[in-house]
């Protein structure tokens, strides 16, 4: 249980930051350096995810040459970008003489940086931190080992002299993609650092790098500028640096958030120590206490002991600047504190979460309280305080010992599939929500790196993803919980009963199969494959779900079928839900540009809820269609 | 059992070794009435006649076991807490051959239950009953077919056990309840039929069944009829076994939520049992209090309040908690005809944390099943979970206990138990009668030692029933033995106590008799019987009776019969284990610590090592500090009821054990 909760409490610590970011406004390009023009601001973009940009290419100078020789007047201009005019939307597209890198006007030492990135097939950009640390921008879709050339990869240099050469970095895994579909990128860099006399003495490192959600790198130095740097240098600061020459590449939702160190300090600590089982401050506090004592440093240690005790510590707490601070504690039993006076935060039951309050500030010193207790004996006595503001990382207050790291941390579960399927039933939290838990789900991991989740209480495609299958430590370790999560980059598609007779065309689907009408039946195992086949029946049909690889292994394609169509008329198919539906030229439909569903089907969008739907009417025997994302 | 040693006076260590003399000299008689004999050189010992054998597991194969059935060809079907289903083919080892492994079936939710059928397998995953069927004869399941899925809610309590066939050819099937967010430790039911056991009909058609399950991890049949068994938790005493008939409501209040359903085969409402009990549902300052133990109140008791709720069932045997398990498991009647060995008939019942197996024979008693349970065999290396019976008549015992913890140190694994075919003399069974009790043994007694009152010791005790965890034992009293009545076979022995109470948990100890042939003491001494009605019939006339008693005339006492040797190592400074170990059992330390031993707590001699003085190690008894010993998985439970002088005896021996290491180790 200790694991558990210890664990737990650290990583909500980095997720509860405040995050006081700066957006480019992306209205103009104002934020970024004078370039040849081939960046500039539009207000949409949408791809057509068949056209390489290499074939488009070809076939532009094809043209071209043909023109010239005035040979073909009939040359077919296949568009892989189209976009609109408007603002918010970052877009390249180089050509032979403009096709410079962008520059912010901005420079940045450490830095978390947010954005989402949209490419066509086949081109290829990249992010530079401080114009010299690139995490490349690749379509990359479909890529089953991916190297430090894909994206996300931090790119090698080109150096061949001995300690100058660096050979990149690939990422953990592929969560890309298709090509056109934003995808979401997130940035924690730390610049490199360097002492009074311009001496490095700290590697430019990513403290992390998630695409799509998913973690590639995580707490990785990078000792020299990766290829194609700015200068072939290192520094405090320098620019971010996108790189434009390579094909064309959107951008939208720019945020970052410029860190330093922190350098809060605490001193004058004293304590108070009572014993006794108490279930809330006011049982001990206006008691004699059993001792006192003063201390250099903030740890529970000073309690002596490892349950039944109060402490009451006073002390004093200086800040640098005139900012808004966040203090966090993280603690075993009730918890209260005070600062100048004021009550920041106030949890008298045993915590199992990091307590957060927040403050403005002028520099300066200012007294603190902190009130714990503890009759949890399960528990060992932890008490750690962190302050941070917007700005700055967390910075811990309590000495080491106060709250030290699990000494034998959890072991991860992760379940791959082999030479034949997985399948693994699992409680899932649709979109990581707990509040959504699907209880009847089961994860299919084909060895083509497809996978999805099944929901049998609704017949329903729960979220797919590319990549390794699952992660089942929350469910295996100890007495687990009952629930696995996507080792990939889940796209989650929508919670409903997708099959229903509706009473009219803009009625809701239900949320779940309805005891008495709907009723899984189950899976069979087909011969060939080894993939599941669901069945279920639902007043009156007997439905055959199929979902299986396609495309290269890069799609899911799903058959449903009806044993018996029958003659009631109004049954509706669900195949897709957002907050944007578009039909394509290309005839596929694009949902929230997150994925897109091809079917011969007719289908339409209709609104319910104030949401979108893609919906079809059933009137044969099966519905086909295909995701790709 | 009941105390040898009633110390009042504050003790020293040379008061204590006069008391341990005594108790001493009962057990001395045990060994030199051994030595006499010249037929046995030791205490008969469980593995004697029970051989626990290991089935080798491929390595990579990881048996959490979750179900085990066997076979019409003999194989063995294990399924496991990570959802394989795992077929074991000679696992006896015939031919000096490793058992064969094929993974039948995989991916299945937690499944904790496996029975077999005409060509299939049925499982219980967390969310609905299972069967499996391999439809292309290549041995791995093609069909996971669902036939019936019961809502829940995803909390990771929500664990669902069986099925077990109905002689009508539906199936049982038991579901845990939750726990609140807030109050963690209160037991819930999130979705309908948690805390339930429902028959689901092979139609795929679901009777809601009975409720007032907590954790139903075990179900049987006997004698045609369902029966679950619970551990103590909150509103659960003690663990137990329950006969479940339809519409029975065994005492967990969470499951009445559903009462109001069309369905619901019986009407109590949550109101009408917190009238009887106070749930306890208390806050200070805004805080959820939880309940706890109630040192000086007047308690209630399931059999009062069954007066107002004649649902209510009161546990057809009690297993008490520490004693005959913490966390039962299996239900399992023997039907090896004498395979076995000559328990024929009989329940057994596995416990997980105590990784065991106990005995219990039941009886109808005005209507009513009741009965009687011993210990049977403990030493297996990790918590037993499942079993079922070999073609041999050997018991497999499927077992786990991640995240559980277990007396067993392994985490998981198959084990076989064989019998030796050597009778151990045992209490075959233990008979309530109108005066009394009457005791079956497996082997003819000794009529000196049978006859003889001091060979016989006991006491009752019962149970409280509140929504608090566990319960201590209460209302505990000294069975006042009048006499007793060998029979002519010299196979039973009745024994006429003054002061049996209806409803109480009676517990009957006998170290002193022996067997006629060998001059065995018993192997297990104690017997537990729950008395819920009293049979009517004779009393046996106190002419018929033997009131002899060794222990009130000082001049047949045994101490005559103490050698030298014996007396010496009374005489040493440090207690023996042989000396300690009637507290120590009698008190449930056993029940989860070992003297070298991890079990589910640390080694009494790692507690030693802690140098904690013996008034800190008394505290620790009275009031546990698990958050010491942060690497074993289940925290002691407060043990109030232990009396001061007692304690203190096993906190003086602990220490006494580190004296010994460093004496060996100078």
């Amino acid at each position: 249980m200790k694991k558990v909760i210890s664990i737990f409490l650290l990583s909500s610590l980095f997720f509860c930051a405040l995050a006081q970011e700066k957006r480019l406004s992306l209205t103009d390009m104002s934020d970024f350096k004078p370039q040849a023009g081939n960046w500039f601001v539009v207000g949409d973009v949408t791809i057509n995810p068949s056209i390489d940009i290499h074939e488009e290419h070809d076939k532009i100078a094809v043209e071209a040459g043909k023109k010239k020789k005035g040979t073909s007047p009939e040359i077919i201009k296949p568009k892989a970008v189209e976009f609109t005019a408007g603002t918010g939307v970052l877009l390249n597209m180089n050509e032979e003489t403009k096709k410079d890198n962008l520059l912010s006007t901005f420079e940045h030492g450490d830095i978390e940086l947010e954005l989402e990135v949209m490419l066509p097939k086949g081109s290829n950009s990249g992010i530079y931190l401080q114009g010299r640390y690139e995490v490349q921008l690749l379509d990359s879709w479909g890529v089953k080992n991916p190297s430090f050339s894909d994206i996300g990869g931090i790119y090698r240099n080109w150096e061949n002299e001995a300690g100058k050469s660096y050979a990149g970095k690939a990422p953990l895994s592929n969560p890309a993609k298709a090509p056109g579909l934003w995808q979401t990128m997130k940035i924690s860099f730390r610049a490199p650092k360097f002492d009074a006399t311009g001496k490095k003495i700290a590697n430019a490192k990513f403290v992390s790098v998630e695409l799509n959600g998913i973690k590639i790198h995580e707490n990785v130095e990078v000792p020299l500028p990766t290829g194609g740097p700015i200068e072939n240098n290192e520094k405090p600061l320098g620019p971010l640096m996108i790189q434009g020459d390579h094909g064309p590449v959107a951008f939208r939702n720019i945020k970052y958030t410029l860190k330093h160190e922190a350098l809060s300090s605490i001193s004058n600590v004293t304590y108070k120590i009572y014993r006794g089982q108490y279930k809330v401050v006011s049982d001990f506090i206006a008691l004699e206490p059993e001792s006192k004592g003063a201390s250099s440093e903030l740890s529970i240690e000073a309690a002596d002991s490892d349950n039944d005790y109060g402490i009451v510590f006073n002390g004093n707490v200086t800040v640098p600047e005139n900012e808004k601070y966040t203090f966090v504690i993280l603690n075993t039993g009730g918890i209260k504190m005070t600062l100048n006076g004021a009550i920041l935060i106030d949890f008298q039951s045993d915590s199992w979460q990091p307590q957060v309050g927040t403050v403005e500030l002028k520099a300066g010193t200012y007294p603190f309280e902190i009130i714990n207790y503890k009759t949890a004996s399960w528990m060992p006595p932890r008490l750690a305080l962190y302050i941070k503001t917007p700005s700055t990382y967390p910075q811990t207050l309590t000495a080491f010992n106060s709250y030290p790291p699990d000494e034998n941390p959890v072991q991860s579960i992760f379940i791959k599939a082999g030479n034949e399927p997985k399948l693994l039933r699992a409680f899932i939290d649709f979109e990581g929500d707990s509040k959504r838990r699907l209880t009847h789900t089961i994860g299919v991991g084909d060895p083509s790196g497809i996978n999805y989740v099944y929901d049998l209480e609704s017949g329903n495609l729960a979220c797919v993803w590319h990549g390794d299958f699952v992660d089942a430590t929350p469910m295996w370790h100890d007495r687990g919980d009952g629930s696995f999560r996507p080792l990939g980059a889940a796209q989650y598609l929508f919670i409903n009963q997708p099959l229903a007779f509706l009473a009219s065309a803009n009625d809701a689907f239900p949320v779940m199969g309805k005891e008495g009408e709907f009723r899984t039946k189950g899976y069979v195992i087909d011969a060939t494959s080894q993939l599941p086949i669901f069945n279920y029946t639902y007043l009156g049909l007997t439905v055959q779900d199929k979902i299986y690889p396609d495309d290269n292994n890069r799609s899911i394609t799903r058959e449903v079928t009806l044993k018996e169509r029958g003659s009631k008329t109004g049954l509706y198919f669900k195949l897709a839900e957002g907050n944007d539906i578009i039909k394509m030229n290309n005839g596929m439909y694009v949902v929230d540009k997150k994925y897109y569903i091809k079917t011969s089907a007719s289908a339409s969008v209709r609104s319910v809820n104030g949401k979108k739907e893609l919906v079809s009417t059933v009137d044969g025997n099966s519905i086909k269609y295909t995701i790709i994302w | 059992m009941v105390s040898l040693i009633n110390n009042n006076d504050q003790p020293t260590l040379i008061k204590d070794m006069k008391k341990y003399l005594v108790n001493i000299l009962i057990l001395g008689f045990i060994l030199i009435q051994a030595n006499v004999s010249g037929q046995e050189t030791r205490s008969p010992k469980e593995e004697d006649y029970y051989k626990i054998i290991t089935v080798p597991t491929p390595e990579g194969v990881l048996l959490e076991v979750g179900g085990v059935a066997t076979l019409p060809d003999g194989r063995i079907a294990v399924s496991t807490r990570r959802g394989d289903v795992w077929i074991i083919e000679n696992p006896t080892m015939e031919n000096n051959s490793n058992p064969r492994f094929t993974l039948f079936a995989s991916g299945l939710h937690e499944s904790l239950g496996l029975a077999y059928r005409d060509g299939a397998l049925f499982t219980a995953q967390r969310g609905e009953l299972t069967k499996l069927m391999d439809t292309n004869g290549d041995g791995k399941a093609d069909v996971y077919e669902t036939i019936y899925a019961w809502p829940i809610s995803g909390h990771y309590h929500e664990y669902s056990f069986g099925p077990k066939f109905a002689s009508d050819g539906s199936f049982f099937v038991t579901g845990n309840v939750a726990f609140g967010n807030e109050e963690w430790w209160r037991g819930e039911s999130r979705k309908p039929w948690r805390g339930w056991t429902m028959k689901i009909h092979q139609d795929g058609t679901m009777e809601p069944w009975a409720t007032g399950m907590r954790s139903p991890c075990g179900l049987g049949i006997i004698d045609g009829e369902l029966f679950y068994d619970d551990n103590q938790g909150d509103w659960v005493g003690s663990g137990g076994l329950w006969h479940v008939t339809k519409g029975s409501f065994t005492g967990h209040p969470a499951g009445l939520r559903w009462t109001g359903e069309a369905n619901s085969p019986l009407k109590v409402t949550t109101e009408q049992l917190y009238a009887k009990v106070d749930p306890r549902f208390v806050r200070k300052e805004g805080q959820v209090v939880k309940p706890e133990n109630i040192a000086n109140e007047k308690p209630t008791f399931l059999y009062e309040v069954k007066k107002d709720i004649p649902e209510l069932k009161l546990p057809a045997v009690w297993l008490p908690h520490g004693i005959l398990g913490i966390s039962n498991a299996e239900i399992l009647v023997d039907e090896t005809a004498g395979k076995f060995g000559p328990f024929a008939g009989q329940v057994f019942v596995g416990d997980q944390g105590q990784s065991k197996i106990m005995r219990v024979v039941l009886e109808k008693v005005k209507g009513e099943y009741q009965g009687v349970a011993f210990d049977f065999k403990a030493g297996f290396q990790s918590g037993v979970l499942r079993m079922n019976w070999g073609h041999d008549g050997s018991l497999y015992a499927g077992e786990t206990n991640r995240g559980w913890g277990s007396a067993g140190t392994t985490n998981s694994g198959l084990q076989r138990l064989m019998w030796t075919g050597k009778t151990p003399f045992e209490m075959k069974t233990v008979k309530a009668m109108p005066d009394g009790f009457e005791i079956e043994f497996t082997l003819p007694v000794d009529l000196k030692s049978a006859e003889d009152l001091a060979s016989y010791v006991g006491r009752s005790f019962i149970y409280k029933y509140h929504p608090v965890y566990g319960s201590p034992t209460v209302n505990d009293e000294k069975l006042s033995i009048k006499g007793v009545k060998v029979s002519a076979d010299n196979l039973k022995v009745r024994i006429v106590i003054d002061n049996i109470r209806q409803y109480y948990l009676h517990e009957l100890t006998s170290f002193g008799i022996r067997s006629k042939d060998g001059n065995l003491p018993l192997l297990h001494p104690t017997a537990y019987y729950t008395l819920n009605n009293i049979p009517e019939g004779n009393k046996l006339p106190a002419s018929e009776l033997s009131i002899k008693n060794s222990k009130s005339n000082p001049a047949k006492a045994v101490p005559a019969k103490v050698t030298p040797k014996t007396t010496a190592s009374t005489g040493s400074k440090a207690m023996t284990y042989a000396e300690i170990e009637p507290l120590l059992k009698k008190n449930t330390c056993t029940a989860c610590h070992n003297q070298n031993k991890r079990q589910v707590g640390p080694a009494f001699a790692d507690v030693s090592k802690r140098k904690y003085s013996d008034e800190k190690i008394l505290e620790l008894i009275y009031t546990p500090q698990p958050k010491n010993w942060p690497e074993y998985a289940t925290p002691m439970a407060a043990m109030p009821q232990v009396p001061r002088d007692e304690a203190l005896k096993i906190a003086k021996w602990i220490n006494s054990l580190r004296t010994e290491v460093v004496s060996n180790n100078p």
